[in-house]
């Protein structure tokens, strides 16, 4: 039974347009670097307040409200009786973001990043999540009292799922407590080697996994798969054999035991050869595997005693911090919404100008902004005290910042015409079916 | 032919243009003043206003019942012409008596004129693009109330342009052969179907033109208001500009049958400006929306009786239109002039009041089209704030110290983003900011605020390198100190209490062994290489742009805070020319850590060579005079 409430437009629009808002606020924040007396214009609404905002909306909107498509895709909220609450879900969402922004430009937030939720939008958000996870719950209910689930197998991993994400929010209602904070690396101020490797392996688990969610493996056999879950299980371990106390990156342990998620850079792309993918998302595919490629190896670089002591709290680290999101994460998400939204909606992401811009865009910022922040570790007076080559530098990251909008753009206004109206009916799994 | 065809399309947006140049130009501004050199104010000056309220009222409401003069072109004509007259006279010295009569003329007047206007526009502006023209129309007539020539003429030059204005339009072609039925004829406006409650949208409008004459009250009496929105030829442009553009776009959605979102945008616009006002150094920001949001409310207010009305009916329409202006129109802007006359601003619950009655027909719009989802979010926002009541909270503001506060506006305001505070233990770090700090301490912190990125200097041992003082000025005007400082003014914290526990949790940020640290900055030197590379133009450079603020007699920071620096600042013009030569290394070590327990700061972040320069300019130039900073 389709639904067309339950289509995945609705997911890329919503999150196409936290993108789009979260790349202007972006660009807005690096005129402001430039001209400072335009902070005069801002009121109270000043740049501080704005990053909070920027990051944040980036974050939970742009990578979180793909992650919903996968769900309700993954727990057949697409089809059937629960898929005309999808769009509200959707909706529900990012009324949350709203109130989350609003409540950052009030000067409302917990003082940790990424983590700013406090006050009613904290209480909104969790409610959030835990509406999204009733849902889910309620989805695979049906499907398993109506006998639609196709095998046990294929509900074990569900119900495994449904637990795992039942911690979730009140995992983010404790982190967002500020008694709560990480293990400091004593020399830089950062994460230690172990949380780095934690936070990657988190990383790894969902690349993981997520394949199993949209599509199927490949009948050729192959022992990539298996071999890929051993070594994630083996640097689980090693990992809980790190500990979580503080530690510095000298210490050839935190650095070498980081080192050791180099593996997954030819691991990664082997392990998704296994699976069937659409010729459709083939770019995002490659773009999302070369920026993981260059995330991991950098993120190793970057932790090596000399290189770290130089780049903390530089540009550098803001030019991999770019890496990450704009680089790795979006090239995974919208890889992501190609496959479940089908060869129907791919056009959306695929144009090859946004397609370009918005790399390019990436690699030059990231390059600029290493640069810079090599400059910068030396002559801290670079940015204290900006003069001319900073500006020159800062503007071109300008420029950069503007292709990525302008491929946002693109892709927003792609998502919400009419075309994309029409097709919009047929389900995702209608369309995967074709 | 054809050109009188196009001459008669525009009579529409000719009228509507008119009337807002009257209404705005004379109505609401030269009579006023007229009144004032009259002698008339206080009581009688209300009395008055509330004559012209009182016809507005009384012909708004009667003008669609008027069965002696059916003609809606003959109608409209007596009506310019009253106005016109009304307008002439006001120009002759007027007693009280006088006055009242020429306001309830006024009043009527414009109550004939609108409502007859709006009634029949669709036939006015022909069948092409009516709502468009009447968008045209309404930004035309923003557009030349701001023309400076107009704004600043004196009030009795803009009472007889007024009258002059409605005179002329009262000789366009106004008969029509589509103004005889009793229904419209045209099927055009019928595209534009009714979707919204008129009992909604009345409420709506109430409350925008309550905040927009309240704000333009309080603007109008308030000389620094006034000096920072309609003062200076260029935004007087400006904000003529910035109405028409707003007026068309208004048009746009009102053609897409976006009127929820127009009021709703209308009210994000005004409301925002109502906001800023009780910020007078924001006031730039709020010239920018008050006429925003007002041209797209303007808009609509012709546009929703004329084009969007839920009735064919040129008697019924005419009927809804009287009620929108007698009670939207007159007693709204009555209203908002009471608030602003009697409380002298707009307090916050009134303005987010508004905003839920102008979002009414939003919501009921949506609840109509996605039921479900109008109900999970209302459903979640319940339980959010039931929650919210019944979660434990963190520590009350008033049990907190001047230091804690300080810390939670630190937070705030996002302070985080451009400064760490992490000394990094056996790196430049430790000279630059102060003693290193342990990963105990910093987990002491709840949260700690390590950050991640230097926009700015890291701030862990600032207290040690700044004095409260310093601080305080810093944040009001960063660039007066620091000539190429990148941060934004935080003066409005110093509005209320927030900026001065900011200042208080700033120098709270001292660890309590400095002994050791103060013994390093004191064996600083700059490296040998340093001193060779020194250069006199770039010490020049950086003294102009660090020192010349405090160091000379008319430097900016110098002149705006002279009594509250201890001690004064030496005037280093002064010391150039006396035979007083200062050891450079001395010099290098006061630029680059400042003098403990003044508010002489450090230049930490300067190069070893920056700081050679410099201190071999201030040491060597005695006679080159320095240019103003």
């Amino acid at each position: 039974m389709k639904n067309p409430d339950a289509n995945p437009t609705v997911v890329a629009r919503h999150a196409l347009a936290w993108l789009v808002f979260g790349n202007a606020i972006g660009v807005g924040l690096a005129l402001l670097l430039l001209l400072p007396n335009l902070n005069s214009l801002l009121g109270e609404w000043t740049y501080g307040r704005w990053m909070m905002v920027h990051m944040n909306v980036l974050l939970y909107g742009w990578c979180g409200i793909p992650m919903l498509g996968f769900l309700f895709h993954t727990y057949g909220l697409e089809t059937g009786r629960m898929s005309r609450w999808t769009r509200p879900i959707v909706w529900l969402w990012s009324l949350a973001l709203m109130i989350g922004s609003a409540s950052w430009l009030q000067g409302h937030s917990s003082g940790k990043l990424f983590l700013d939720w406090t006050g009613f939008a904290r209480i909104f958000f969790v409610l959030t999540l835990e509406t999204l996870w009733i849902f889910l719950v309620a989805a695979v209910f049906f499907e398993l009292r109506d006998g639609t689930s196709s095998s046990l197998r294929k509900a074990l991993p569900q119900l495994a799922g449904i637990v795992v994400l039942g911690f979730v929010p009140n995992a983010i209602y404790f982190a967002t407590n500020p008694g709560l904070y990480p293990a400091i690396n004593p020399n830089s101020g950062g994460p230690t080697g172990a949380s780095q490797l934690e936070s990657t392996l988190s990383i790894v688990l969902i690349l993981l996994v997520i394949p199993f969610g949209i599509t199927s493996r490949n009948p050729r056999q192959s022992r990539i798969a298996g071999f890929a879950w051993i070594m994630f299980a083996a640097q689980a371990i090693f990992c809980a054999f790190l500990g979580r106390a503080d530690a510095s990156n000298h210490l050839p342990l935190q650095y070498l035991g980081l080192t050791t998620s180099l593996v997954w850079v030819p691991l990664i792309p082997l392990y998704y050869n296994t699976f069937r993918w659409r010729e459709e998302s083939r770019r995002w595919r490659s773009a999302f595997l070369w920026w993981w490629g260059g995330l991991v190896i950098t993120g190793c670089a970057f932790f090596f005693p000399g290189i770290l002591d130089r780049f903390k709290f530089t540009d550098g680290l803001v030019g991999h911090s770019l890496t990450a999101v704009a680089g790795f994460l979006t090239a995974f998400l919208i890889f992501i919404m190609v496959e479940l939204a089908g060869p129907q909606h791919a056009w959306i992401f695929n144009r090859t100008w946004s397609f370009h811009a918005w790399n390019m865009g990436v690699l030059a910022y990231v390059l600029l902004m290493t640069a810079t922040g090599w400059i910068e570790s030396a002559d801290p007076a670079f940015t204290i005290s900006p003069g001319g080559l900073r500006d020159v530098l800062y503007f071109l990251r300008l420029l950069t910042g503007v292709a990525m909008l302008a491929a946002s753009i693109e892709w927003l206004r792609n998502a919400m015409t009419q075309n994309a109206d029409r097709i919009e009916v047929e389900s995702l799994v209608g369309a995967k079916a074709a | 032919m054809r050109s009188e065809h196009k001459v008669r399309d525009w009579r529409g947006a000719i009228l509507v243009a008119a009337v807002y140049v009257y209404f705005l130009i004379f109505a609401q501004f030269a009579f006023l003043e007229l009144l004032s050199a009259d002698g008339l104010q206080d009581n009688k000056l209300k009395a008055v206003m509330a004559a012209m309220a009182v016809g507005g009222i009384l012909f708004s409401l009667l003008t669609p019942r008027l069965r002696i003069i059916a003609d809606p072109a003959r109608r409209i004509r007596i009506g310019l012409i009253l106005s016109a007259l009304a307008a002439a006279l006001s120009v002759v010295p007027l007693s009280f008596t006088g006055a009242i009569a020429v306001a309830f003329l006024i009043g009527a007047g414009l109550g004939i004129v609108t409502v007859t206007l709006v009634t029949y526009l669709v036939v006015w502006c022909g069948e092409q693009a009516s709502i468009l023209k009447t968008g045209v129309g309404v930004g035309i007539g923003y557009l030349i109330c701001n023309i400076p020539a107009v704004f600043t003429a004196s009030a009795k030059h803009q009472a007889l342009f007024s009258a002059f204005v409605f005179l002329a339009v009262a000789f366009l072609p106004l008969a029509d052969k589509n103004l005889l039925g009793p229904t419209l004829q045209s099927d055009a406006p019928s595209k534009t179907r009714p979707y919204l409650a008129f009992p909604l949208v009345l409420i709506a409008f109430t409350a925008l033109i309550w905040l927009d004459s309240s704000a333009f009250y309080i603007i109008q009496h308030s000389g620094v208001l006034k000096a920072g929105t309609w003062s200076g030829d260029l935004r007087l442009w400006a904000i003529g500009a910035i109405h028409f553009v707003f007026a068309i776009a208004s048009a746009f959605l009102l053609l897409k049958k976006r009127i929820a979102l127009v009021l709703i945008s209308a009210f994000a616009f005004l409301g925002s400006a109502c906001a800023l006002l009780a910020h007078p150094a924001l006031i730039h920001s709020a010239a920018l929306f008050y006429p925003a949001g007002v041209s797209l409310y303007s808009v609509a207010l012709v546009i929703y009786p004329s084009s969007i009305s839920s009735h064919y009916d040129f008697g019924k329409r005419a009927r809804q239109a009287g009620w929108l202006y007698a009670i939207a129109g007159w007693i709204g802007s009555a209203l908002g002039i009471g608030m602003g006359q009697n409380l002298g601003h707009i307090p916050t619950t009134f303005v987010l009041t508004a905003g839920v009655l102008v979002s009414i027909p939003l919501g009921v719009g949506l609840a109509r089209t996605a039921p479900r989802e109008v109900t999970l979010l209302a459903f979640i926002v319940v339980v959010s704030m039931v929650a919210l009541h019944f979660l434990p909270t963190s520590n009350p503001e008033y049990t907190q110290t001047a230091i804690e506060r300080g810390r939670q506006v630190y937070i705030e305001e996002g302070c985080i983003s451009c400064h760490s505070q992490y000394v990094r233990p056996g790196t430049s770090d430790v000279l630059m900011w102060g003693p290193a700090s342990t990963p105990a301490e910093i987990h002491a912190e709840k949260p700690p605020l390590i950050g991640n990125r230097r926009q700015g200097p890291d701030l862990s041992e600032v207290g040690l390198r700044r004095s409260s003082t310093w601080l305080k000025e810093h944040l009001i005007a960063p660039r007066t100190l620091t000539g190429n400082s990148i941060m934004p003014s935080y003066a409005y914290l110093f509005d209320d209490g927030r900026g001065n526990d900011l200042v208080a949790y700033l120098a709270s940020l001292q660890s309590g062994d400095i002994a050791a640290h103060l013994a390093e900055e004191h064996a600083w030197r700059p490296s040998a290489s340093a001193v060779r590379q020194a250069s006199l133009s770039e010490g020049k450079h950086l003294y102009r742009e660090d020192c010349a603020t405090c160091h000379e007699a008319r430097g900016d920071a110098r002149v705006l805070w002279s009594d509250q620096l201890k001690p004064q600042p030496p005037d280093l013009s002064q010391m150039r020319r006396s035979s007083e030569k200062q050891d450079t290394q001395y010099l290098a070590q006061i630029i680059k850590f400042g003098i403990q327990d003044t508010d002489m700061p450090g230049h930490e972040w300067l190069s070893d060579r920056q700081v050679a320069s410099l201190s071999l300019w201030i040491h060597d130039n005695s006679s080159q005079p320095i240019a103003k900073h």
